[in-house]
């Protein structure tokens, strides 16, 4: 509304620019610094860096003592989200299809209960979870804490499929129909193209939703083999005996980086998925 | 495969079998467990029955005698110990007059047993001595039994004649898996841990609630909203960082923040303050802390949610109220709190819930402390089930703790979806089949 200059003080921006700008100051600060102290050491009691350095970055060719490799912790980490993306794509476009569009008994009742569960704070069962999975023998494994971190996001993915699907005008699957089309090739032929930029939206969250996970990892799956980046870091952090921030930081930067750059290119698409109603 | 029928149900088949497995069959679990008293001592399997020193300790009040008497070892010339004895290649003498005269006897001490092997025929060594009465050595202290009856079989065998209500006492006491019970949940209605928990639950959920979840995502939408687009995106895209960053990276920047040698210390020197760690040297800071944390990423939603729905306004409203001479507190308080009442309750309901099952946070940054200043109920659950500090995990404490949650969430859900009425939201399918 700021588009068109107006004479009125009402639309002054600058007081709450300011006044915005010094409450982001903190998190700004933050993230700078976070870049920063990975490449460059500080003299103790000082706030400037005085020092090129890459040693905090060795991680990346050595590996710690008593901490399994990064580059297995990383491809762990990108199995664990690349799966939760399938599998929740997967069944929330089927799911959500069905809610929007077929006529099945009780789908009122379904769609009651994705919306509670949807809301419903699911970390609150993990110590069922756990030991269902000791008991079933999945615990410590990567499909266990995949096939759970899926089902938790599912109810947000076929809630959100379910909307995508409501957009689509209800003449393309006529017409399929009239042409001879069965209901299924309708929806996978006619339907499924047409809201493939909100099925890559939501592929997106739910890949940096398992990308950032730590809690899920930390108690089903926390051995050195299946140890994912979150659970790698927060080992590392409270581990007494090597306080060093300059290190964790460049792993932190490791693990942001590519959830940043997600981030910044595709900003308008997740934009519509995080205000949409995730948890948190 | 062509009507909408079968379809629908094959196609929803995946999404059910995933909600049965992964949420209502664990809330079911989190009951049941809720009513055992299940730990790492107790394993998650059945247990047996063993005479353990502890199993002992617990006989003592009600059966003194028994438990002293089954403390002690017991040896008794049995067919058993005599073939084992006669595989040891000593003097047949040995087991040929034990059979023949003591067949059956039972010795309450090792010097009744000894004195007695000492006194056979063949004389036998000190050591042979030793090692024959070994053999003989039929205590039940820590032997494990499969099953109630083998262990009251052997007490029998040993001399304890039990009444049935003997015995009870003694299967409860020497049992070593896990039983039914409801402790669990007289433990949470009187322990004065458990208010504390209870009480700073309250106090973190309605704090970070008022002043960021609501308050100050208001506040970031109001802002933004009488901003340039270009500017407002900028604010917007730093207060997402928090949602976006993965949890232990975030945390770890408050770490930093707040550390002793960290970014608010090393300021604070520069004016004489001696470096300190902020996070967890009170218990006030320490909370001042873990409301920042939490409330910087739950102001992201509301700001997102509120600014859509302000944007939803129609511009018309703005003009008019310019034209009326209305200042910008008025715009806000007459023209668009009033239109934002639904994505308040929205925003309200949903973070309550995600509030209170929320620890990752707390976990990472002060594990509840310093000691249990910021000990939340979810946290609370967690340490008791899955990670303490002793080393022996509550299962049936912790799931009574999530259990207490989980209703909690069901009751507040259901509201949720009272108010959002669903209804409303399902449309009749347009093609019949």
């Amino acid at each position: 509304m700021a588009e068109k200059p107006q004479p009125s003080a009402n639309f002054s921006s600058l007081p709450v620019i300011l006044l915005l700008t010094l409450f982001s100051l903190p998190l700004v600060l933050m993230y700078a610094y976070l870049f920063i102290d990975t490449i460059s050491e500080t003299p103790v009691g000082s706030l400037i860096p005085n020092e090129f350095t890459l040693r905090h970055w060795s991680f990346l060719w050595q590996t710690k003592t008593g901490k399994p490799n990064i580059w297995l912790v990383t491809l762990n980490t990108f199995i664990f989200a690349s799966c939760i993306t399938a599998v929740i794509l997967t069944v929330a476009s089927m799911a959500g299809y069905v809610l929007s569009r077929l006529n099945v008994p009780a789908r009122g009742f379904f769609l009651a209960g994705v919306m509670v569960l949807h809301a419903f704070p699911s970390v609150t069962l993990i110590i069922a979870i756990f030991i269902v999975l000791q008991y079933i023998g999945l615990y410590n494994s990567l499909i266990g804490v995949i096939l759970v971190k899926a089902a938790i996001d599912l109810p947000l993915g076929i809630w959100l499929m379910k909307g995508f699907y409501d957009t689509v005008p209800w003449e393309i699957e006529m017409a399929g129909i009239v042409d001879g089309a069965s209901r299924f090739t309708v929806w996978r032929r006619l339907v499924l193209p047409q809201i493939k930029p909100a099925v890559m939206a939501l592929g997106l969250f739910s890949f940096l939703t398992g990308w950032s996970e730590f809690i899920l990892p930390q108690v089903l799956a926390p051995g050195a083999q299946v140890q994912v980046l979150s659970v790698y870091l927060a080992s590392l952090i409270i581990d007494d005996n090597n306080f060093d921030f300059g290190t964790f930081k460049a792993v932190g930067v490791f693990y942001v980086v590519p959830v940043l750059i997600l981030y910044v290119f595709f900003q308008k698409h997740l934009m519509n998925i995080y205000g949409g109603g995730t948890k948190g | 495969m062509r009507t909408s029928r079968t379809l629908g149900l094959f196609m929803i088949a995946p999404a059910s079998i995933m909600i049965f497995l992964f949420f209502l069959m664990p809330v079911v679990l989190t009951a049941i467990f809720a009513m055992t008293n299940m730990s790492t001592a107790t394993g998650i399997s059945g247990g047996a029955w063993q005479v353990t020193q502890a199993a002992v300790n617990r006989l003592k009040t009600d059966l003194p005698e028994l438990a002293d008497g089954i403390a002690e070892p017991r040896f008794i010339i049995d067919e058993e110990g005599l073939k084992e004895l006669e595989t040891l290649k000593l003097k047949p003498g040995f087991a040929a007059e034990l059979r023949a005269e003591h067949m059956g006897e039972v010795y309450p001490s090792r010097r009744e047993a000894e004195r007695v092997i000492k006194a056979l025929k063949d004389r036998p060594s000190t050591r042979e001595v030793k090692q024959i009465s070994d053999l003989f050595n039929r205590s039940v202290l820590n032997t494990r039994f499969e099953t109630r009856d083998e262990l009251m079989a052997n007490l029998k065998k040993l001399g304890f004649d039990l009444t049935p209500q003997q015995q009870d006492i003694v299967a409860r006491a020497t049992y070593t898996g896990w039983i039914w019970t409801t402790d669990n949940f007289r433990i949470i209605s009187s322990s004065p841990d458990m208010a504390q928990i209870f009480f700073n639950t309250a106090f973190y959920v309605s704090v970070t609630l008022l002043l960021f979840n609501v308050g100050y995502a208001l506040f970031l939408a109001l802002t933004t909203h009488y901003m340039q687009a270009s500017t407002a995106s900028v604010f917007r895209a730093i207060w997402l960082l928090p949602r976006i960053t993965p949890v232990v990276i975030y945390v770890l920047l408050w770490k930093w923040l707040t550390w002793d040698s960290g970014f608010i210390s090393t300021f604070m020197s520069q004016f004489g303050y001696p470096p300190k760690n902020y996070l967890l040297d009170t218990a006030y800071n320490a909370w001042f802390f873990v409301i920042l944390i939490n409330g910087f990423i739950g102001a992201s939603m509301g700001m997102l949610v509120f600014s859509s729905a302000i944007k939803a306004i129609p511009q018309t409203q703005f003009h008019a109220s310019e034209v009326d001479g209305a200042s910008r507190l008025q715009q806000i308080r007459y023209i668009i709190l009033p239109q934002l009442r639904w994505p308040i309750l929205f925003v309200t309901c949903y973070q309550t819930l995600s509030l209170l099952a929320s620890f990752n946070e707390i976990l990472l940054s002060t594990r509840g402390g310093p000691g249990k200043a910021t000990e939340v109920w979810s946290l609370a659950a967690f340490h008791t089930a899955l990670n303490n500090y002793t080393g022996n995990l509550e299962y049936g404490l912790g799931a009574a703790m999530a259990l207490v949650l989980v209703v909690v969430g069901i009751i507040l859900s259901l509201i949720y979806l009272r108010i959002f009425r669903y209804d409303t939201l399902i449309s009749k399918p347009l093609i019949e089949d």
